[in-house]
């Protein structure tokens, strides 16, 4: 759910290509060799990687695909009766009001915490800039399960905005907050010189830089909202996603299933389409060398300060502290005999499946993102345009949608072999969370200037050996932190993991499922705490990585 | 020797011709500089030479072997080119001494080598700093000291005194040039700066509209411009109108004149043995080659003309004043580099005299 700086990758991949924004890189053949086979010397394609990106962008349409055929083999003409009936009307209207208003909340709460921790003196602002990006690691089903079990009151409509905004707040804190320690002081000085008050500033300049960062948090946030199950199903909301799931259950069920997630993946791309246009010509021109100049904090007067400090601490009280209290206070509540010797052998089980997914679907991610990051920033033109817009298609694709559209091509096409074993459960996390973890991978890749490479190539070194010893060592961190998102990603997936887990299995977010649906709220618990406890680690260091990564950029050139 | 030699070489990025037919040859351990405004493609000659381009046509032969021609591309990896970048490009992930090495092959890393070439930039003991801990200049020392490491046959320098101010620059220039010729490396050197070209070349091709307009070695290229727009572009000029008489009406000694506001100035012997026609002709005069004379004379005399002071630009060395001859018509000014002058305020009448001979090109 958490894609981190959009924004970044792509401007500093900018000014890495120097004067040959073209083509580099030659075929293999003719390294090899020495001698051009191609009789017209020209500008030559990175055939090589085109043809590995080619590919895996086929792999990630597969699952659309396979929805349009199941969709034509249930009948269109049921499809569209299933489409067309009040139902749709009671979820589209429940998934957008939703959808808009929390959005709008993380908006603002996101913009409000990253302007209070970035640019004014806020007491404890080193500490709070990592716990606000803490809850990032509470499953969202976790935060419906703390607030839910507590009060009887927490559900619907303004159960599900409540606990949504505190969920994924971040997605949008993040970004913003990087985007602020980026930009150009020297823009809000001049603005200043030109007689805009401190308001006009904030409103035309400040708000301006962080334009596309606020916006690419707010497309995030919409996504994980169309895509989430769990904690909708324990509000008792009805969305796309949980009526798809329920379908999804019954064989009768197909022709409705498939309606619904072609309708679900209809609104998503109008999101996709939407920010895109919105973001429209919002490319930030920079001048000068990126020299990182620290603004002065702004003074907050001692009222501003505590009514400021105030808000923060209960926002995190809200968002932190009750999830991982109610977690406690139920198995206190329980007697601690209650998470018995069954449970502790079940949660190690649980974890290790976990650990173990998790592990797989971030390697396999991180590695095929490589080729593709690289022909992104590296390469730029038509290829990498199509191939951008591939990786779209799986941002509109929900997990549901890509786990029922997995489950139909083994029941079809392997006579349900492979249907709920471990290799198709990494294989669906592998596809779902391929953009994020692309993401990753670009920024890493645009760490390393191009010219490096030919420097390293200048001195001898072949192709492939310049590129492990250089970009990938620069890259390191980058790509740890890609693997690390993806790795998080997965320990607190539920949706597609109950629909795709083997059979006789559990991990940490099923076993706590299964507890929660069944009211053992004191053996549901513990798992809940190792799910924040595994995931927070990485989160952690993400924070890190992207924190350093911003002050760093100018010290490297 | 011919140590570099290219011909008819062509590059175009999609629709847009960056060189067209470029030829240039450079003998083995000579400087030469490749001296371009920007755009002109200087830096794409570059890549071309290092190989991190292919060319569309013609041919690049290195140490007598075609590294890229018809049917033929070496890849940059077994080119043995030295190649420095713009800003040095060091990797940041590796110390000093192993930025040096990264060339070498163990064992020679392991033999000294790395030291040796520290030594020779004068970054000795510095070999354990990471590149963000040494200064601009230092980087700029380094990034050389890797590619001679690898005893190119050509050491390529992109334009790697830019982003140095001007104090560091002087001295990082005069070391670069040292080290070049001390390891007998052959250099070419990138640059849109031409004092950096006249200071430090043996010789300076000019980039122009993807084709070199003049090859030749700084005294020649600064006195004897190609045309008039290289004129301009080498240094300062007074590009004047002149009319050639005609030989025939040469002196005795035969050394004929050009007529200018100055009056009859003397026209530098034709070096190619092509002479000028007589008729309307450009003629270039180098600020340092007018002289200011403060107290007017009552009538000036041949080469000299009277003007009035427009502005007067000091700096230290050396000022540079305009002045607007008199009866000259409006918007004509030359410029007279002087040195030592008094500061004159503008509107002072003065005399300013030519010191021939003088070129000029067919206008």
């Amino acid at each position: 759910m958490s894609t981190v700086p959009d924004v970044r990758g792509e401007g500093s991949a900018q000014s890495d290509g120097g004067a040959a924004g073209a083509v580099t890189t030659l075929p293999a053949g003719a390294a090899l060799s020495g001698r051009s086979a191609v009789p017209a010397r020209r500008a030559r394609r990175p055939a090589g990687l085109l043809l590995i990106a080619t590919v895996i962008a086929a792999l990630l349409a597969v699952p659309l695909v396979f929805l349009l055929i199941e969709s034509s083999r249930a009948g269109w003409s049921t499809v569209g009766s299933q489409i067309f009936r009040p139902l749709t009307g009671t979820l589209l209207w429940n998934t957008v009001r939703l959808t808009v208003a929390v959005t709008a909340a993380c908006a603002i709460l996101g913009t409000a915490t990253a302007w209070l921790v970035e640019r004014t003196d806020l007491p404890g602002r080193r500490v709070f800039a990592v716990l606000l990006v803490v809850p990032l690691a509470i499953p969202d089903f976790v935060v419906s399960f703390g607030w839910s079990s507590l009060f009887i009151w927490v559900q619907g409509f303004g159960g599900a905005v409540l606990v949504m905004t505190l969920a994924v707040y971040p997605l949008v804190y993040l970004p913003v907050a990087a985007s602020l320690r980026a930009a150009d002081p020297g823009q809000e000085e001049v603005a200043r010189s030109l007689g805009a008050g401190r308001v006009r500033t904030f409103i035309r300049i400040t708000l301006g830089q962080a334009r596309g960062a606020i916006l690419g948090g707010c497309l995030l946030v919409a996504l994980v909202l169309l895509a989430e199950y769990g904690a909708f199903e324990m509000l008792g909301y009805q969305t796309f996603t949980t009526e798809i799931f329920t379908n999804l259950q019954l064989p009768t069920e197909v022709p409705a299933a498939c309606a619904l997630s072609l309708v679900l993946v209809a609104i998503s791309l109008v999101v996709l389409a939407g920010e895109s246009r919105w973001r429209g010509g919002g490319r930030v021109a920079r001048s000068g060398p990126l020299t990182q100049r620290v603004m002065p904090p702004l003074r907050l007067g001692i009222r501003a300060k505590v009514l400021s400090v105030a808000c923060v601490g209960v926002l995190m009280a809200l968002a932190l502290g009750l999830p991982v209290g109610a977690s406690i206070y139920w198995i206190v509540e329980g007697g601690v005999p209650s998470v018995s010797d069954s449970v502790s052998v079940s949660m190690l089980d649980a974890a290790w499946h976990t650990a173990a997914y998790g592990v797989s679907a971030a390697a396999i991610d991180t590695l095929v993102a490589l080729p593709v990051a690289v022909l992104a920033i590296r390469h730029a033109g038509a290829a990498r345009h199509f191939l951008e817009r591939s990786t779209y298609l799986v941002l509109a694709m929900p997990g549901v949608v890509i786990a029922l559209a997995l489950t139909y091509f083994t029941e079809q096409y392997l006579d349900s072999a492979g249907y709920q074993t471990a290799p198709l459960l990494v294989l669906c996390y592998a596809i779902m969370f391929f953009p994020l973890a692309l993401v990753g991978v670009k920024a890493a890749i645009a760490r390393a200037p191009a010219s490096l490479d030919e420097v390293a190539r200048s001195l001898g070194q072949g192709k492939l050996a310049a590129f492990s010893r250089v970009t990938l060592r620069l890259a390191a961190p980058g790509l740890a932190a890609a693997f690390c998102l993806v790795f998080l990603e997965v320990v607190t997936e539920l949706t597609a993991t109950l629909i795709l887990v083997p059979t006789g299995v559990q991990t940490l977010a099923t076993q706590f499922w299964q507890y929660q649906s069944s009211l053992s709220y004191g053996q549901a618990a513990p798992f809940a705490l190792v799910m924040i406890a595994v995931a927070a680690l990485p989160s952690i260091a993400l924070g890190r990585f992207f924190n350093r990564s911003a002050d760093t950029r100018g010290m490297e050139r | 020797m011919r140590e570099l030699a290219v011909s008819g070489l062509q590059k175009a990025f999609g629709p847009h011709p960056v060189l067209t037919g470029l030829e240039l040859d450079v003998p083995a351990g000579a400087f030469t500089a490749i001296l371009g405004p920007s755009g002109s493609g200087k830096t794409t000659l570059l890549r071309l030479l290092a190989g991190f381009e292919q060319a569309d046509a013609g041919t690049i032969t290195i140490g007598g072997r075609v590294v890229d021609g018809p049917g033929r591309y070496i890849p940059p990896e077994r080119r043995k080119i030295g190649y420095v970048p713009q800003e040095g490009a060091l990797f940041p992930h590796l110390t000093v001494a192993h930025n040096v090495g990264f060339g070498l092959l163990a064992r020679e890393r392991r033999g000294g080598r790395t030291a040796e070439l520290l030594e020779a930039v004068g970054l000795a003991g510095l070999g354990a700093r990471y590149p963000h801990q040494l200064s601009g200049g230092q980087q700029q020392r380094v990034a050389l000291a890797r590619a001679l490491a690898i005893r190119p046959e050509v050491v390529l320098l992109d334009e790697p005194f830019a982003a140095l101010d001007a104090h560091m620059r002087a001295s990082v220039r005069s070391d670069v040039q040292r080290i070049c010729e001390q390891a007998g490396t052959t250099a070419i050197l990138v640059t849109h700066d031409q004092d950096e070209a006249l200071s430090l070349a043996d010789r300076i091709a000019v980039l122009r509209d993807g084709k070199i307009v003049q090859y030749a070695p700084p005294q020649e290229l600064y006195t004897r411009p190609a045309d008039a727009a290289l004129a301009r572009f080498v240094g300062d000029a007074n590009l004047l109108d002149g009319q050639l008489a005609d030989p025939a009406l040469a002196g005795s000694d035969g050394a004929r004149t050009v007529d200018t506001i100055f009056g009859a100035l003397p026209l530098a012997p034709a070096q190619p043995a092509e002479p000028i026609p007589p008729g309307n002709v450009t003629v270039l005069i180098r600020p340092e080659q007018l002289e200011l004379i403060a107290v007017p004379a009552a009538s000036p005399g041949t080469g000299c003309l009277s003007g009035r002071v427009v502005a007067c630009e000091y700096y230290g060395h050396d000022a540079v004043v305009r002045v607007q001859p008199d009866g000259g018509p409006d918007g004509l000014e030359v410029i007279v580099r002087t040195t030592g002058a008094p500061r004159l305020p503008a509107g002072s009448p003065v005399t300013v005299r030519a010191r021939g001979p003088v070129i000029a090109w067919t206008r």
